[in-house]
Protein backbone atom coordinates (compact mmCIF):
# COMPACT_ATOMS: atom_id res chain seq x y z
CA UNK A 1 0.00 0.00 0.00
CA UNK A 2 1.88 2.72 -1.13
CA UNK A 3 0.06 6.42 -0.59
CA UNK A 4 1.16 9.39 -2.15
CA UNK A 5 2.21 12.80 -0.08
CA UNK A 6 3.69 15.72 -2.26
CA UNK A 7 6.23 14.08 -5.30
CA UNK A 8 6.74 11.12 -3.02
CA UNK A 9 5.12 8.05 -2.81
CA UNK A 10 5.29 5.95 0.85
CA UNK A 11 4.62 2.90 1.80
CA UNK A 12 2.43 2.23 4.60
CA UNK A 13 5.71 0.86 6.94
CA UNK A 14 8.06 3.91 5.81
CA UNK A 15 4.77 5.96 6.96
CA UNK A 16 4.47 3.84 10.28
CA UNK A 17 8.25 3.99 11.48
CA UNK A 18 8.59 8.10 10.22
CA UNK A 19 4.94 9.20 11.74
CA UNK A 20 5.92 7.25 14.49
CA UNK A 21 9.52 7.13 14.89
CA UNK A 22 10.09 4.49 17.35
CA UNK A 23 13.28 4.07 19.43
CA UNK A 24 14.05 7.57 18.33
CA UNK A 25 16.16 9.35 20.87
CA UNK A 26 19.46 10.47 22.39
CA UNK A 27 22.04 8.06 24.33
CA UNK A 28 21.62 7.50 27.76
CA UNK A 29 24.45 8.19 30.38
CA UNK A 30 26.57 5.70 30.66
CA UNK A 31 29.74 3.76 29.78
CA UNK A 32 27.80 1.15 27.90
CA UNK A 33 26.33 3.49 25.09
CA UNK A 34 28.33 3.80 21.62
CA UNK A 35 27.33 5.88 18.96
CA UNK A 36 28.18 6.19 15.87
CA UNK A 37 27.36 8.98 13.24
CA UNK A 38 27.13 9.52 9.49
CA UNK A 39 25.71 12.68 7.32
CA UNK A 40 25.50 13.33 3.69
CA UNK A 41 25.95 17.36 2.86
CA UNK A 42 24.29 17.73 -0.26
CA UNK A 43 20.95 16.55 0.82
CA UNK A 44 22.14 17.86 4.82
CA UNK A 45 21.32 14.04 5.86
CA UNK A 46 22.78 13.24 9.39
CA UNK A 47 21.97 10.24 11.33
CA UNK A 48 23.35 9.47 14.54
CA UNK A 49 22.86 6.01 16.48
CA UNK A 50 23.76 4.70 19.68
CA UNK A 51 23.93 1.44 21.11
CA UNK A 52 23.80 0.07 24.74
CA UNK A 53 26.09 -2.75 24.69
CA UNK A 54 26.25 -5.05 27.71
CA UNK A 55 28.44 -8.64 27.65
CA UNK A 56 28.34 -8.76 23.57
CA UNK A 57 24.38 -7.83 23.77
CA UNK A 58 22.48 -5.17 22.35
CA UNK A 59 20.25 -4.52 25.23
CA UNK A 60 19.11 -0.85 23.35
CA UNK A 61 19.53 0.83 20.40
CA UNK A 62 18.44 4.71 19.34
CA UNK A 63 18.95 7.50 16.66
CA UNK A 64 18.69 10.95 15.97
CA UNK A 65 18.07 12.09 12.64
CA UNK A 66 17.59 14.72 9.94
CA UNK A 67 16.67 13.49 6.60
CA UNK A 68 13.75 12.22 4.62
CA UNK A 69 10.84 9.54 5.19
CA UNK A 70 12.55 7.07 4.56
CA UNK A 71 15.91 8.07 6.09
CA UNK A 72 13.49 8.13 9.45
CA UNK A 73 12.46 4.89 8.53
CA UNK A 74 15.19 2.93 7.75
CA UNK A 75 17.19 4.36 11.15
CA UNK A 76 13.60 3.23 12.99
CA UNK A 77 14.33 -0.11 11.23
CA UNK A 78 17.41 -0.80 12.33
CA UNK A 79 16.99 0.38 15.44
CA UNK A 80 13.79 -2.00 16.17
CA UNK A 81 16.04 -5.27 14.76
CA UNK A 82 19.53 -4.40 16.47
CA UNK A 83 17.65 -4.14 20.01
CA UNK A 84 18.26 -7.51 21.70
CA UNK A 85 20.63 -8.84 18.90
CA UNK A 86 24.11 -9.61 20.07
CA UNK A 87 26.93 -8.13 18.06
CA UNK A 88 27.81 -10.41 16.08
CA UNK A 89 24.32 -10.33 14.48
CA UNK A 90 23.74 -7.08 13.81
CA UNK A 91 24.20 -6.80 10.46
CA UNK A 92 22.60 -4.91 7.97
CA UNK A 93 21.93 -4.99 4.35
CA UNK A 94 20.67 -2.07 2.54
CA UNK A 95 19.08 -3.08 -0.30
CA UNK A 96 16.78 -5.41 2.13
CA UNK A 97 16.44 -2.89 4.19
CA UNK A 98 14.73 -0.81 0.91
CA UNK A 99 12.88 -3.56 0.17
CA UNK A 100 11.30 -4.32 3.53
CA UNK A 101 10.19 -0.54 3.52
CA UNK A 102 8.89 -1.04 -0.21
CA UNK A 103 11.25 2.32 -1.07
CA UNK A 104 12.55 3.44 -4.05
CA UNK A 105 15.82 2.48 -4.96
CA UNK A 106 17.03 6.14 -5.51
CA UNK A 107 16.51 6.17 -1.66
CA UNK A 108 19.68 3.76 -1.78
CA UNK A 109 22.21 7.08 -0.79
CA UNK A 110 19.74 7.26 2.11
CA UNK A 111 19.73 4.69 3.71
CA UNK A 112 23.81 4.02 3.02
CA UNK A 113 23.77 6.75 5.50
CA UNK A 114 21.73 5.05 8.15
CA UNK A 115 23.63 2.07 7.77
CA UNK A 116 26.98 3.83 7.88
CA UNK A 117 25.76 5.36 11.09
CA UNK A 118 24.74 2.26 13.12
CA UNK A 119 28.03 0.66 12.01
CA UNK A 120 30.10 2.67 13.36
CA UNK A 121 28.05 3.04 16.79
CA UNK A 122 28.68 -0.97 16.47
CA UNK A 123 32.78 -0.64 15.92
CA UNK A 124 32.68 1.83 18.98
CA UNK A 125 30.98 -0.65 20.89
CA UNK A 126 33.85 -3.60 20.24
CA UNK A 127 36.25 -0.96 20.88
CA UNK A 128 34.30 -0.23 24.27
CA UNK A 129 34.03 -4.01 24.90
CA UNK B 1 -9.89 17.31 4.49
CA UNK B 2 -7.24 19.60 3.74
CA UNK B 3 -6.47 22.97 4.52
CA UNK B 4 -6.28 24.76 0.95
CA UNK B 5 -3.66 27.16 1.15
CA UNK B 6 -2.38 27.00 -2.41
CA UNK B 7 -4.32 29.31 -4.36
CA UNK B 8 -1.31 30.41 -6.15
CA UNK B 9 -1.10 27.54 -8.03
CA UNK B 10 -4.88 27.63 -8.75
CA UNK B 11 -7.74 28.88 -7.10
CA UNK B 12 -11.23 27.14 -6.17
CA UNK B 13 -13.74 28.49 -8.81
CA UNK B 14 -15.92 31.24 -7.45
CA UNK B 15 -19.32 29.74 -7.18
CA UNK B 16 -20.74 32.89 -8.77
CA UNK B 17 -18.80 32.02 -11.86
CA UNK B 18 -19.60 28.16 -11.88
CA UNK B 19 -23.45 29.35 -11.98
CA UNK B 20 -22.44 31.53 -14.82
CA UNK B 21 -20.72 29.26 -16.45
CA UNK B 22 -23.30 27.10 -16.19
CA UNK B 23 -25.98 28.96 -17.30
CA UNK B 24 -24.04 29.31 -20.76
CA UNK B 25 -23.06 25.94 -21.33
CA UNK B 26 -26.93 24.96 -21.03
CA UNK B 27 -28.49 28.00 -22.94
CA UNK B 28 -26.08 29.11 -25.37
CA UNK B 29 -24.88 26.40 -28.18
CA UNK B 30 -23.65 29.93 -30.74
CA UNK B 31 -20.41 29.99 -32.34
CA UNK B 32 -19.40 33.72 -31.36
CA UNK B 33 -17.76 33.99 -34.81
CA UNK B 34 -21.42 32.83 -36.52
CA UNK B 35 -23.54 35.85 -37.77
CA UNK B 36 -26.53 33.77 -37.17
CA UNK B 37 -28.94 34.64 -34.18
CA UNK B 38 -27.19 32.19 -31.83
CA UNK B 39 -24.30 33.13 -32.65
CA UNK B 40 -24.85 36.63 -32.19
CA UNK B 41 -25.99 36.14 -28.94
CA UNK B 42 -22.51 33.92 -27.90
CA UNK B 43 -20.34 37.24 -29.27
CA UNK B 44 -22.51 39.37 -27.29
CA UNK B 45 -20.95 37.36 -23.97
CA UNK B 46 -17.56 37.21 -25.41
CA UNK B 47 -17.49 40.91 -26.11
CA UNK B 48 -19.15 41.21 -22.11
CA UNK B 49 -16.45 39.49 -21.16
CA UNK B 50 -13.69 41.37 -22.84
CA UNK B 51 -15.52 44.42 -21.29
CA UNK B 52 -14.90 43.13 -17.96
CA UNK B 53 -11.64 42.14 -18.14
CA UNK B 54 -10.52 45.11 -19.81
CA UNK B 55 -11.79 46.93 -16.41
CA UNK B 56 -10.00 45.72 -14.36
CA UNK B 57 -7.20 45.96 -15.87
CA UNK B 58 -7.93 49.40 -17.27
CA UNK B 59 -7.34 48.30 -20.60
CA UNK B 60 -9.02 49.24 -23.96
CA UNK B 61 -11.28 45.66 -24.83
CA UNK B 62 -10.05 45.52 -28.19
CA UNK B 63 -6.59 45.16 -26.81
CA UNK B 64 -7.55 41.75 -25.06
CA UNK B 65 -6.62 38.64 -27.59
CA UNK B 66 -8.10 35.56 -25.38
CA UNK B 67 -6.01 32.34 -25.10
CA UNK B 68 -5.68 29.15 -23.09
CA UNK B 69 -4.31 30.74 -20.19
CA UNK B 70 -1.17 32.69 -19.15
CA UNK B 71 1.70 30.01 -20.97
CA UNK B 72 -0.11 30.70 -23.65
CA UNK B 73 -0.34 34.12 -23.42
CA UNK B 74 3.73 34.39 -22.39
CA UNK B 75 4.33 31.85 -25.63
CA UNK B 76 2.14 34.42 -28.01
CA UNK B 77 4.20 37.14 -26.76
CA UNK B 78 7.59 35.80 -27.19
CA UNK B 79 7.81 33.90 -30.12
CA UNK B 80 5.33 36.76 -31.74
CA UNK B 81 7.66 39.18 -30.86
CA UNK B 82 11.20 37.24 -31.36
CA UNK B 83 9.81 35.24 -34.65
CA UNK B 84 9.09 38.13 -36.54
CA UNK B 85 12.15 40.21 -35.64
CA UNK B 86 14.35 41.40 -37.92
CA UNK B 87 18.07 40.01 -37.82
CA UNK B 88 19.68 43.02 -35.90
CA UNK B 89 16.68 43.09 -33.62
CA UNK B 90 17.14 39.39 -32.22
CA UNK B 91 18.19 40.30 -28.17
CA UNK B 92 15.40 39.29 -25.27
CA UNK B 93 16.24 40.16 -22.01
CA UNK B 94 14.95 38.44 -19.39
CA UNK B 95 14.98 37.01 -15.86
CA UNK B 96 15.97 33.87 -14.00
CA UNK B 97 13.21 33.95 -11.87
CA UNK B 98 10.81 33.71 -14.55
CA UNK B 99 7.81 31.53 -14.98
CA UNK B 100 8.90 27.97 -16.49
CA UNK B 101 6.59 30.11 -19.34
CA UNK B 102 9.08 32.04 -20.33
CA UNK B 103 12.11 30.48 -19.14
CA UNK B 104 11.26 27.41 -21.33
CA UNK B 105 10.20 29.76 -24.37
CA UNK B 106 13.49 31.69 -24.27
CA UNK B 107 15.20 28.41 -24.29
CA UNK B 108 13.10 27.73 -27.73
CA UNK B 109 14.30 30.93 -28.62
CA UNK B 110 17.62 30.23 -28.24
CA UNK B 111 17.68 27.08 -29.75
CA UNK B 112 16.30 29.39 -32.87
CA UNK B 113 18.99 32.03 -33.17
CA UNK B 114 17.61 34.51 -30.81
CA UNK B 115 20.18 35.69 -27.76
CA UNK B 116 18.65 35.59 -24.38
CA UNK B 117 20.31 37.74 -21.46
CA UNK B 118 18.72 36.40 -18.27
CA UNK B 119 19.21 39.09 -15.71
CA UNK B 120 19.78 37.92 -12.21
CA UNK B 121 17.81 38.95 -8.95
CA UNK B 122 19.46 40.19 -5.69
CA UNK B 123 18.74 38.29 -2.20
CA UNK B 124 15.15 39.38 -2.02
CA UNK B 125 13.77 38.22 -5.25
CA UNK B 126 14.09 41.54 -6.82
CA UNK B 127 15.23 41.82 -10.26
CA UNK B 128 16.84 45.21 -10.51
CA UNK B 129 16.15 47.63 -12.97
CA UNK B 130 19.62 48.76 -13.23
CA UNK B 131 20.31 45.23 -14.44
CA UNK B 132 17.74 45.18 -17.05
CA UNK B 133 18.78 48.48 -17.94
CA UNK B 134 22.25 47.32 -18.47
CA UNK B 135 21.27 44.39 -20.40
CA UNK B 136 19.13 46.26 -23.17
CA UNK B 137 21.59 47.11 -26.51
CA UNK B 138 20.97 48.01 -29.69
CA UNK B 139 20.07 44.78 -30.91
CA UNK B 140 17.16 44.26 -28.36
CA UNK B 141 13.72 43.63 -29.24
CA UNK B 142 12.06 43.08 -25.95
CA UNK B 143 11.93 42.48 -22.20
CA UNK B 144 10.01 40.35 -20.12
CA UNK B 145 9.91 40.01 -16.26
CA UNK B 146 6.77 39.26 -14.25
CA UNK B 147 4.85 41.24 -12.37
CA UNK B 148 4.90 39.24 -9.35
CA UNK B 149 7.01 35.73 -8.60
CA UNK B 150 4.84 33.07 -8.43
CA UNK B 151 7.31 31.35 -5.49
CA UNK B 152 8.13 33.93 -3.36
CA UNK B 153 5.19 36.83 -3.80
CA UNK B 154 8.12 39.66 -4.62
CA UNK B 155 6.48 42.83 -7.10
CA UNK B 156 9.13 44.03 -9.54
CA UNK B 157 8.94 47.39 -10.27
CA UNK B 158 7.38 46.78 -13.54
CA UNK B 159 6.44 50.41 -14.67
CA UNK B 160 10.62 51.10 -14.27
CA UNK B 161 11.30 48.45 -16.32
CA UNK B 162 8.28 49.34 -18.82
CA UNK B 163 9.46 52.84 -18.67
CA UNK B 164 13.24 52.55 -19.82
CA UNK B 165 11.87 50.08 -22.55
CA UNK B 166 9.85 53.06 -23.72
CA UNK B 167 12.74 55.32 -23.81
CA UNK B 168 14.84 52.71 -25.48
CA UNK B 169 12.02 51.96 -27.59
CA UNK B 170 11.97 48.53 -26.80
CA UNK B 171 8.75 46.40 -25.82
CA UNK B 172 8.25 45.20 -22.63
CA UNK B 173 6.32 42.44 -21.75
CA UNK B 174 4.74 41.03 -18.13
CA UNK B 175 3.40 37.72 -17.02
CA UNK B 176 0.68 39.54 -14.59
CA UNK B 177 -0.84 35.95 -14.05
CA UNK B 178 -0.47 36.10 -9.55
CA UNK B 179 -0.85 40.06 -9.96
CA UNK B 180 -4.35 39.86 -11.69
CA UNK B 181 -7.04 39.88 -8.93
CA UNK B 182 -4.16 41.09 -6.61
CA UNK B 183 -2.84 44.12 -7.15
CA UNK B 184 -4.62 47.08 -8.94
CA UNK B 185 -3.63 47.12 -12.22
CA UNK B 186 -4.25 50.00 -14.87
CA UNK B 187 -2.42 48.67 -17.66
CA UNK B 188 -3.45 52.40 -19.62
CA UNK B 189 -0.89 54.14 -17.00
CA UNK B 190 1.94 51.71 -16.86
CA UNK B 191 3.96 52.04 -20.00
CA UNK B 192 3.70 47.87 -20.40
CA UNK B 193 3.42 46.69 -23.59
CA UNK B 194 2.27 43.05 -23.18
CA UNK B 195 0.77 41.45 -20.10
CA UNK B 196 0.06 37.44 -19.98
CA UNK B 197 -3.50 36.47 -17.71
CA UNK B 198 -4.82 33.88 -15.91
CA UNK B 199 -8.51 33.15 -15.07
CA UNK B 200 -7.44 30.37 -12.74
CA UNK B 201 -5.43 32.49 -9.93
CA UNK B 202 -8.21 34.63 -9.20
CA UNK B 203 -11.30 32.30 -9.43
CA UNK B 204 -11.83 32.05 -12.77
CA UNK B 205 -11.28 28.64 -14.53
CA UNK B 206 -8.57 27.09 -15.63
CA UNK B 207 -7.65 26.60 -19.31
CA UNK B 208 -8.50 30.33 -20.23
CA UNK B 209 -6.79 33.26 -20.23
CA UNK B 210 -5.48 36.15 -22.41
CA UNK B 211 -2.83 38.49 -23.63
CA UNK B 212 -3.37 42.16 -23.23
CA UNK B 213 -1.52 43.90 -26.35
CA UNK B 214 -0.87 47.59 -26.01
CA UNK B 215 -0.77 49.89 -29.31
CA UNK B 216 3.08 50.01 -29.39
CA UNK B 217 3.03 46.21 -29.31
CA UNK B 218 0.14 45.67 -32.24
CA UNK B 219 1.76 45.60 -35.22
CA UNK B 220 5.18 44.10 -34.29
CA UNK B 221 3.46 41.03 -32.87
CA UNK B 222 3.25 37.75 -35.29
CA UNK B 223 0.49 35.17 -35.00
CA UNK B 224 1.95 31.24 -33.56
CA UNK B 225 -1.14 29.45 -34.08
CA UNK B 226 -2.65 29.06 -37.94
CA UNK B 227 -6.05 28.01 -39.01
CA UNK B 228 -8.46 31.48 -38.75
CA UNK B 229 -9.36 34.61 -37.95
CA UNK B 230 -9.91 35.04 -34.71
CA UNK B 231 -9.10 37.18 -32.24
CA UNK B 232 -7.27 39.70 -34.58
CA UNK B 233 -5.67 36.43 -36.65
CA UNK B 234 -2.94 36.49 -33.03
CA UNK B 235 -5.27 33.39 -32.07
CA UNK B 236 -7.39 31.11 -33.86
CA UNK B 237 -9.78 28.77 -33.04
CA UNK B 238 -13.28 28.63 -32.16
CA UNK B 239 -13.67 30.71 -28.38
CA UNK B 240 -14.68 28.67 -25.81
CA UNK B 241 -17.68 30.57 -24.60
CA UNK B 242 -18.45 29.16 -21.51
CA UNK B 243 -14.74 29.52 -20.58
CA UNK B 244 -14.60 32.98 -21.48
CA UNK B 245 -17.76 33.71 -19.61
CA UNK B 246 -15.92 32.12 -16.38
CA UNK B 247 -12.99 34.60 -16.92
CA UNK B 248 -15.55 37.84 -17.43
CA UNK B 249 -17.02 36.30 -14.15
CA UNK B 250 -14.25 36.18 -12.22
CA UNK B 251 -12.94 39.51 -13.56
CA UNK B 252 -16.12 41.02 -12.85
CA UNK B 253 -15.94 40.26 -8.85
CA UNK B 254 -12.44 40.17 -8.63
CA UNK B 255 -12.65 44.10 -9.99
CA UNK B 256 -15.79 44.98 -7.48
CA UNK B 257 -14.47 43.57 -4.03
CA UNK B 258 -10.62 44.13 -4.63
CA UNK B 259 -9.62 46.44 -2.48
CA UNK B 260 -11.72 44.05 -0.11
CA UNK B 261 -9.91 40.87 -1.22
CA UNK B 262 -6.35 42.63 -0.93
CA UNK B 263 -7.38 43.76 2.32
CA UNK B 264 -8.04 40.07 3.40
CA UNK B 265 -5.21 38.46 1.44
CA UNK B 266 -2.99 40.71 3.35
CA UNK B 267 -4.37 39.89 7.24
CA UNK B 268 -4.43 36.35 6.60
CA UNK B 269 -0.63 35.65 5.37
CA UNK B 270 0.59 38.49 7.81
CA UNK B 271 -1.56 36.06 11.30
CA UNK B 272 0.45 33.00 9.11
CA UNK B 273 3.69 34.89 9.28
CA UNK B 274 3.07 36.34 13.16
CA UNK B 275 1.79 32.70 13.92
CA UNK B 276 5.03 30.96 12.41
CA UNK B 277 7.61 33.56 13.60
CA UNK B 278 7.17 32.31 17.07
CA UNK B 279 9.44 29.38 15.73
CA UNK B 280 12.99 30.22 16.01
CA UNK B 281 14.89 29.74 12.80
CA UNK B 282 12.43 30.33 10.32
CA UNK B 283 13.10 32.68 7.44
CA UNK B 284 11.01 34.57 4.63
CA UNK B 285 12.14 33.97 1.60
CA UNK B 286 11.62 37.36 -0.41
CA UNK B 287 10.81 40.14 2.01
CA UNK B 288 8.45 41.31 3.92
CA UNK B 289 6.96 44.44 2.18
CA UNK B 290 6.35 44.91 -1.88
CA UNK B 291 5.28 41.62 -2.01
CA UNK B 292 1.59 40.34 -3.74
CA UNK B 293 -0.54 40.16 -0.65
CA UNK B 294 -1.74 36.56 -1.00
CA UNK B 295 2.04 34.72 -0.87
CA UNK B 296 4.01 33.99 1.59
CA UNK B 297 6.98 31.66 1.60
CA UNK B 298 8.96 30.80 4.48
CA UNK B 299 12.02 28.67 4.98
CA UNK B 300 12.35 26.17 8.20
CA UNK B 301 15.75 26.13 9.74
CA UNK B 302 17.12 22.50 10.95
CA UNK B 303 14.85 20.24 9.58
CA UNK B 304 14.64 18.12 6.34
CA UNK B 305 12.29 19.21 3.42
CA UNK B 306 11.06 15.93 2.41
CA UNK B 307 10.16 15.28 5.99
CA UNK B 308 8.63 18.92 6.44
CA UNK B 309 6.15 18.38 3.56
CA UNK B 310 5.64 14.77 4.45
CA UNK B 311 4.75 15.88 7.82
CA UNK B 312 2.02 17.90 6.66
CA UNK B 313 -0.56 15.64 4.72
CA UNK B 314 -3.41 18.16 6.25
CA UNK B 315 -2.29 21.27 4.41
CA UNK B 316 -2.35 21.53 0.44
CA UNK B 317 0.67 23.65 0.34
CA UNK B 318 3.73 24.19 -2.66
CA UNK B 319 7.12 23.46 -2.10
CA UNK B 320 7.88 26.03 -4.65
CA UNK B 321 5.76 26.25 -7.77
CA UNK B 322 3.05 23.92 -8.43
CA UNK B 323 4.52 23.29 -11.88
CA UNK B 324 8.34 23.08 -10.75
CA UNK B 325 6.63 20.16 -7.90
CA UNK B 326 6.57 17.46 -10.75
CA UNK B 327 9.96 17.79 -11.20
CA UNK B 328 11.39 17.45 -7.82
CA UNK B 329 13.88 19.77 -8.02
CA UNK B 330 14.59 22.38 -5.38
CA UNK B 331 12.96 25.68 -6.65
CA UNK B 332 15.64 28.01 -8.44
CA UNK B 333 13.79 30.55 -7.10
CA UNK B 334 14.66 30.25 -4.43
CA UNK B 335 18.35 29.08 -5.23
CA UNK B 336 18.78 32.51 -6.99
CA UNK B 337 17.94 33.64 -3.71
CA UNK B 338 20.82 32.06 -2.47
CA UNK B 339 19.09 29.34 -0.45
CA UNK B 340 21.30 26.12 -0.66
CA UNK B 341 19.30 22.82 -2.07
CA UNK B 342 18.01 21.83 1.51
CA UNK B 343 17.12 25.21 2.68
CA UNK B 344 14.93 25.77 -0.70
CA UNK B 345 13.23 22.10 -0.06
CA UNK B 346 12.93 23.09 3.36
CA UNK B 347 10.35 26.44 2.05
CA UNK B 348 7.42 26.11 1.82
CA UNK B 349 4.75 28.50 -0.04
CA UNK B 350 1.58 29.68 1.17
CA UNK B 351 -1.26 30.99 -0.75
CA UNK B 352 -4.68 32.26 0.68
CA UNK B 353 -7.64 33.33 -1.15
CA UNK B 354 -11.14 34.40 -0.82
CA UNK B 355 -12.68 31.31 0.66
CA UNK B 356 -9.28 31.25 3.61
CA UNK B 357 -10.39 31.67 7.04
CA UNK B 358 -8.24 33.15 10.21
CA UNK B 359 -9.46 29.75 11.56
CA UNK B 360 -7.98 27.82 8.71
CA UNK B 361 -4.97 30.03 9.29
CA UNK B 362 -4.55 29.29 12.99
CA UNK B 363 -4.98 25.65 12.32
CA UNK B 364 -2.52 25.38 9.48
CA UNK B 365 0.37 27.35 11.95
CA UNK B 366 -0.14 24.62 14.59
CA UNK B 367 0.09 21.99 12.26
CA UNK B 368 3.16 23.35 10.61
CA UNK B 369 4.61 24.31 14.46
CA UNK B 370 4.13 20.50 15.78
CA UNK B 371 6.01 19.08 12.42
CA UNK B 372 8.66 21.22 12.50
CA UNK B 373 9.12 20.51 16.19
CA UNK B 374 8.90 17.19 16.00
CA UNK B 375 11.35 16.61 13.39
CA UNK B 376 13.86 19.37 15.19
CA UNK B 377 13.43 16.85 18.81
CA UNK B 378 14.93 14.00 16.56
CA UNK B 379 18.05 15.84 15.77
CA UNK B 380 20.32 17.22 18.59
CA UNK B 381 23.07 19.55 17.64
Amino acid sequence: MVRLIGREPYSAQVLRLFEMTPRAGRAGTGPDWATGESHEPLSATQVRAHLRVVSDQILEARYEVRGCPVTVAAAALIAERWSGRTLPDARIAPRAVLADLEASVSKLGRVLVVESAFQKALQAARTNA
Amino acid sequence: MSIYLDHAATTPIDARVVARMADVMASVHGNPSSTHNPGRIARGLVETARDDLAALIAGQSGQIVFTSGATEADNLALFGLMRGAPAEQRHLVTSRIEHRAILDAARQLEAEGVRVTYVDADREGRVPVSAVEAAIGPQTRAVSVMWVNNETGVIQDVMAMAAICRARGVIFHSDAAQALGHLPIRLCDTGIDLASLSAHKMGGPAGVGALWVGARAAPLLKPILFGGGQEHGWRPGTLPLHQIVGLGEASRIAAEQLAQDIAHYQAMTELLAARLSTLPSVQRNGPAELRAPHILNLAFGGVDGEALHASLPGLAISGGSACGAERGEPSYVLRSLGRDDPAAEASIRFSVGRQTTENDIELAAKIVENAVKKLRSLWSD
